[in-house]
């Protein structure tokens, strides 16, 4: 496993005491990283920052820099989530005003061999999808105009209402999406 | 009364429609990383890439959303995928319209019915059996089970009730004028609350600003005011959103004044609430 934050002007040493810093025990501690990492990519993601992965290793950097300082810190989370802030702030000011209409995605990877790929994963996925969790989706998107709408409606009140609509179709989608992305890696190798 | 989860918070936050010096939005970047709040923010996330692509968002968070909220790579790749959802199952759709299981064909079938009838008479008993000799065996299994979850519900419950929110959303939507007679708006307060996120309908919309007050019912004292600008929905429907300390309340009646000038003069209108159990 590589952690990302290791790559910079860090000693081995202070990432060791960093780990250390969140458990004793090597495993926890890698778990706990893990998790500190999927909360603050998450912030920096809601925060709209365009390389939230590299504002993470910046946390990072600042909080190993620190580490000798940092022992009576109980909630390694909390202390992170505040420097997040920081790098954020920073983040803010420095950031230019720009425009992604050329950026906005398009749904065929430039790569026709990659997409073809992608198609056979979505198809594979979709299969291994629960028969329920598929006729949701598929009903979803049936129809246009009008009749989306009221499909749609007839689909929220059979599922408890439209926010509970909403959450399922998410988590399906979500799970899609990893099914897919894992899908993808595994061909790749 | 409505709570942080209030998706149309989570919507203008996302798309960076907050104040980012504010104290909601601080509070809302805190609370909304929770756990129990993943599954909300990521079907707003979902709801907003949705309306993108399917070219309903109108003109002006459109371009929120091209300006900022597809800003990491990580929302480009999700609307990607999303696009890419869309394309696969309108070209698919026949592939996946017969999954009910209603038009299946299996036309080996029919081969097998006489034996079909033996066997299926067969596992019927057989499976009387087994359920009888499981009903007996599981029920102990499940007083077990049963008693376990009675204290881990327990549990919860009192997890629950120790864990109250710090935000009270409050909506005022008549002013005195229109409903004079009607019961107003309340709110509870907590120990835990420390602020109120207020939302005015309007009846007008236009860019204008407005400025709002709060007084007590007598109208004597003014405890907080404001110049604010009106959010503007896609459907052309204007709310001013705010928030407020919870310190500024006691239990009583109050109003939030909210007065606007235009071309025929000042309109003033009052919305009346009222607080319960303020510190």
């Amino acid at each position: 496993m590589v952690l990302r934050g290791t790559s910079r002007a860090l000693t081995a040493e202070a990432f060791g005491k960093f780990l250390r810093w969140l458990s004793e025990d090597d495993e926890k501690a890698v778990l706990e990283y893990q998790s500190i990492r999927a909360k603050l990519v998450r912030y920096f993601i809601h925060k709209a920052c365009s390389d939230p992965d590299d504002l993470f290793d910046k946390t990072i950097d600042v909080v190993v820099g620190k580490i000798d300082t940092l022992e009576e810190y109980s909630s390694p989370l909390a202390y992170c989530f505040g420097v997040a802030k920081n790098i954020w702030r920073q983040d803010l000011r420095e950031r230019k005003p720009a425009s992604l209409e050329n950026k906005v995605a398009v749904p065929t990877h430039p790569d026709p061999q990659i997409h073809e790929q992608e198609l056979k994963c979505l198809e594979h996925c979709m299969d291994k999808l629960s028969a329920s969790d598929r006729d949701v989706l598929v009903q979803y998107h049936q129809e246009q105009g009008h009749d989306k709408i009221e499909l749609r409606k007839q689909l929220a009140d059979g599922l408890g209402g439209v926010n509970a609509l909403r959450i399922r179709m998410c988590r399906i989608r979500r799970h899609l999406r990893l099914c897919v992305a894992a899908c993808l890696d595994q061909s790749a190798n | 009364m409505k709570s942080i989860a209030d998706r149309n918070l989570i919507r203008q936050y996302l798309l960076g429609r907050l104040d980012v010096q504010g104290e909601l939005e601080e509070q809302l970047s805190d609370s909304i990383l929770n756990v129990e709040m993943i599954d909300v923010v990521d079907s707003v996330e979902d709801e907003i890439i949705e309306e993108y692509v399917s070219g309903s968002l109108n003109a002006e968070h459109k371009r929120a959303v091209e300006k900022y909220f597809l800003r990491p790579p990580q929302r480009q790749e999700q609307l990607r995928f999303a696009q890419l959802l869309e394309h696969y199952l309108e070209t698919r759709a026949s592939h996946y319209s017969a999954t009910n299981g209603d038009n299946l064909h299996i036309p080996w079938l029919s081969q097998f019915r006489t034996y079909g009838a033996f066997v299926a008479s067969a596992l019927v008993i057989i499976a009387t059996l087994v359920y009888v000799n499981n009903v007996r065996l599981g029920r102990e299994h499940l007083a077990k089970e049963l008693a376990k979850e009675r204290a881990h519900s327990s549990n919860l419950a009192a997890q629950a009730e120790s864990v109250q929110p710090s935000i009270v959303s409050l909506t005022l939507v008549a002013d005195r004028s229109r409903s004079p007679e009607a019961p107003i708006p309340q709110i509870d307060l907590q120990s835990s609350t420390q602020r109120v996120v207020v939302e005015i309908a309007l009846l007008h919309s236009g860019s204008r600003p407005y400025y709002v007050r709060l007084e007590n019912k007598a109208g004597e004292a003014t405890m907080w005011s404001a110049n604010l600008l009106p959010i503007i929905s896609s459907a052309g429907d204007a709310r001013l959103v705010f928030d407020v300390p919870a310190l500024t309340f006691q239990s009583a009646t109050y109003s939030f004044v909210v007065s606007s000038t235009s071309a025929t003069g000042v309109s003033t209108k009052h919305y009346d609430f009222q607080v319960k159990g303020a510190r």
